[in-house]
C-alpha cells in the first residue's frame, strides 16, 4: 500500500456488524470460551470458532469461516491455528 | 493446535464462555479499598483547583506542597508495611517519561530564551505589522504555526514553552486576547504532539498496540486534520470577537519602533530544530543545535553579547574575581545578593526547576494510584459495565483514556499505563491496531494540555511567568491564570469529540479483519 493511499484509507463509516464471507480464511482474537469452542467478536458479529479451548482465549487465531447469517450477524468457523499473541500481554 | 469440528452449529455454548485473566493483585494494599490509592492524586488534584482556580495563585511551589501533602496523608491508608508504599513512589519518579518531559522542557526553556533574547519576538511583531496581520488574525496563524513547530520536533511541551515566549508576548503587544492566544498555542502543541512520527506519545500508541508507526500517522491524520480545521475557523472567529488587553499606547509604540527584521534570522534556528527532528535526530541533538545557531547568530548578528548568554557575578573577595575581571562573561559585584550565574541560558533554564520537582512527585503518585489497585479497578469496572458492544467499547476507550489522561499529569506517563486496557477491549471487538492507537493517542494528546495541572498548561505557565521581567510593557495581570484557557483549547476538545462521533458513526473504524496493523518498528 502506497503512501498516500495509507492517508486515505478508513475515511469511511464502518458497519457495527461486518459481514463474513463463508470459505474465507480471517485471523481474529477469542475472547471466551467454552472449554471445546470459542467465541470471537468482530465488532458486534460474533463468531464461534469450533477447536478453539481456553488455550486460545486472547489469542489471535486463524479461523475458515463455514457459515454466517447476515440477519443475525452470527457465523460459525473452524480454528486452523494460533497466529499470534495480544499485544497486552507481553 | 487446530482441532476442528468439536462443536455443532447449532449449539450455543454462550452461558458458559470464560474470558481470560491477566491481572496481578495490587502491590500496595490501602485501608478504604483500592479506590484509596488514588487519594494523593485526588487530594493533588483539588488542591490544584482551590489555589490556581478558586484563589488564582499560580505558584508551582505551591503545587508542590499540595502533591507533598497528599503523598503524606496517602500514606496512612496503607495496610501494612508504608515501605512497599515510598518504594512505589520512587518506582514512578524513576519512570523515563518524566525525565523526557524535563529534559524536553529544559533544552526548550533555553532555546526560546535565547531566541527571545536574540529579537526574535521584535522579529515576529514587525511582520506581523508589515504584512498587516491584525490581533485578530494572530491567534489562528499562531495555532497552524506552532502545529507545524510540534509536528516537526515532536514535542508539545517544548513548543508550548518556546511559543509562550516567543508569539505570546507578540500577540499581546499586537492586541490579540492572551486567553485565547494561550488556548491556540496549546492547540497547536496538541495537533503536533498527536500526529508527529517521533513524538513521545505517538510512539507509545503505536507500540502499546502493536502497530507500525508510519501506518499509525497515516491512519490518524484524518481526525486531526477535522478537528484542526473546526479550530482553525474557531481561532478565526474568536480572534474577532474577543478582545485583547490595553497596552499602553506608548509602549506599544516604542517597542514597535524597536522591532526590527534582523530577530526573524532565528526562523532559521527554528528551522534547524525542525529539520534535524525530522532526520531522525535525538530531541535533545535536535534543539541542541538550535541553540548552537540560536547562539552564533545572536553574536554574529550584534543582537546580544557573551555576557547575555552567560554571565558570572562573582563577589570582589573571591580569590580570582578582580585579576580576571576583563572577561566577557565575568562581572564583579559588590552586593551579595547579586552574586550568582545569570543570562540567556540560566534564565532559561531557571523556570522549570520547580515544575520538574512537581512532575517528579506527581509521577510519583500515579504510580501510588496503579500499584494500588484504583487505576485497575476503575477499568475494570469500565470493561465489565460499559463495553458492552463494538460502540460502548469505543466509548469506554474514549472515555476511560481520556479521563486518566486528565488526572495524571504527565500524559505519556498516562498513556503507558492505560495502553494495555485499550488493547484489551479493543481486541476483544477485534478493532485493529491503527483504530486503537488512535483512540488512545487522540485523548492523550487532547487531556494533557487542557486543564490547569496538565504538563503542557504547567509548562506554559512557567513560560508565561518570565514574561514581567523581559519586557517593561508586560505586567503581571497580563498573565493568563491556567484555568481560563480551559474551554479555549479548541483543537483538544474538538478532538475529544471528533472520537466521540467516530464512535458512535462507526467512522474511521476498522477491523483486524479489515486491514492488520504492519509490524512495529521498536525504538
Amino acid at each position: 500500500m502506497s503512501l498516500f493511499s495509507k492517508y486515505l484509507k478508513g475515511w469511511q463509516f464502518r458497519a457495527n456488524r461486518p459481514t463474513l464471507e463463508p470459505g474465507s480464511e480471517i485471523d481474529v482474537f477469542v475472547a471466551e470460551t467454552n472449554g471445546t469452542s470459542g467465541r470471537a467478536y468482530i465488532g458486534d458479529t460474533e463468531l464461534i470458532v469450533n477447536g478453539a479451548g481456553p488455550e486460545t482465549v486472547e489469542k489471535q487465531v486463524r479461523v475458515r469461516v463455514t457459515d454466517f447469517d447476515e440477519t443475525t450477524a452470527t457465523g460459525q468457523g473452524d480454528l486452523l491455528e494460533v497466529v499470534g499473541e495480544s499485544s497486552y500481554s507481553g | 493446535m487446530s482441532e476442528n469440528g468439536t462443536t455443532s452449529p447449532g449449539d450455543d455454548p454462550s452461558d458458559q464462555f470464560i474470558g481470560g485473566e491477566t491481572e496481578d493483585s495490587p502491590r500496595v494494599e490501602f485501608y478504604g479499598g483500592r479506590g484509596m490509592s488514588a487519594f494523593p492524586i485526588g487530594f493533588f488534584i483539588v488542591w490544584a483547583i482551590v489555589q490556581t482556580a478558586l484563589w488564582r495563585i499560580g505558584d508551582t511551589g505551591g503545587l508542590i506542597v499540595g502533591i507533598l501533602i497528599g503523598l503524606i496523608v496517602g500514606m496512612f491508608f496503607v495496610r501494612g508495611n508504608w515501605q512497599s508504599y515510598a518504594n512505589t513512589i520512587f518506582e514512578g519518579m524513576t519512570q523515563p517519561v518524566a525525565v523526557t518531559a524535563i529534559v524536553a522542557w529544559i533544552w526548550a526553556g533555553m532555546f526560546a530564551q535565547l531566541l527571545q533574547d536574540g529579537g526574535f519576538v521584535g522579529g515576529l511583531v514587525w511582520l506581523a505589522d508589515t504584512a498587516g496581520i491584525g490581533a485578530a488574525l494572530f491567534p489562528a496563524i499562531t495555532f497552524v504555526l506552532a502545529a507545524v513547530f510540534t509536528t516537526g520536533i515532536g514535542t508539545g511541551y517544548g513548543a508550548t514553552v518556546a511559543f509562550v515566549g516567543l508569539f505570546f508576548p507578540a500577540g499581546v503587544l499586537l492586541g490579540a486576547n492572551p486567553v485565547l492566544l494561550f488556548g491556540a498555542i496549546l492547540s497547536g502543541a496538541i495537533f503536533g504532539d498527536n500526529l508527529a512520527p517521533v513524538s513521545d506519545t505517538t510512539i507509545v500508541s503505536a507500540v502499546t498496540q502493536d502497530a507500525d508507526i508510519g501506518g499509525v500517522v497515516a491512519s490518524r491524520f484524518k481526525y486531526v486534520i477535522i478537528a484542526a480545521a473546526i479550530a482553525f475557523v474557531g481561532y478565526v472567529i474568536a480572534g474577532g470577537a474577543m478582545s485583547g488587553l490595553e497596552i499602553g499606547a506608548e509602549a506599544q509604540a516604542i517597542f514597535l519602533e524597536s522591532s526590527e527584521a534582523i530577530g526573524l534570522v532565528h526562523v532559521i534556528s527554528m528551522l534547524a530544530v525542525i529539520g534535524a527532528a525530522i532526520a531522525g535526530r535525538h530531541i535533545v541533538e535536535a534543539i541542541s543545535w538550535g541553540i548552537v545557531l540560536a547562539v552564533v547568530f545572536n553574536l554574529a548578528f550584534g543582537l546580544t553579547t557573551l555576557g547575555d548568554i552567560v554571565m558570572f557575578n562573582a563577589p570582589s573577595d573571591a580569590p580570582l574575581s578582580e585579576p580576571l575581571a576583563g572577561l566577557p562573561i565575568l562581572t564583579v559585584v559588590e552586593e551579595a545578593d547579586a552574586v550568582g550565574v545569570t543570562g540567556s541560558l540560566m534564565n532559561g533554564v531557571a523556570g522549570f526547576l520547580e515544575l520538574s520537582i512537581l512532575v517528579l512527585l506527581i509521577i510519583g503518585a500515579a504510580q501510588i494510584m496503579i500499584r494500588g489497585g484504583a487505576f485497575e479497578s476503575l477499568l475494570e469496572w469500565s470493561i465489565e459495565n460499559l463495553a458492552t458492544n463494538v460502540r460502548n467499547a469505543e466509548l469506554t476507550m474514549v472515555g476511560s483514556a481520556a479521563l486518566i489522561n486528565a488526572i495524571i499529569t504527565i500524559n505519556t506517563a498516562a498513556e503507558v499505563a492505560i495502553g494495555p486496557y485499550i488493547s484489551k477491549i479493543g481486541e476483544r471487538f477485534n478493532l485493529n491496531g491503527y483504530r486503537r492507537a488512535n483512540i488512545l493517542d487522540g485523548q492523550t494528546a487532547a487531556m494533557g494540555y487542557i486543564f490547569p495541572w496538565s504538563g503542557g498548561v504547567l509548562a506554559g505557565y512557567s513560560a508565561m511567568q518570565r514574561l514581567p521581567r523581559e519586557y517593561d510593557w508586560f505586567s503581571e495581570s497580563m498573565l493568563v491564570t491556567p484555568i481560563d484557557v480551559v474551554p479555549f483549547v479548541f483543537q483538544g476538545w474538538l478532538l475529544v469529540a471528533v472520537f466521540v462521533v467516530a464512535a458512535l458513526t462507526g467512522f474511521g473504524r476498522e477491523y483486524i479483519i479489515d486491514r492488520q496493523s504492519e509490524e512495529v518498528a521498536r525504538v
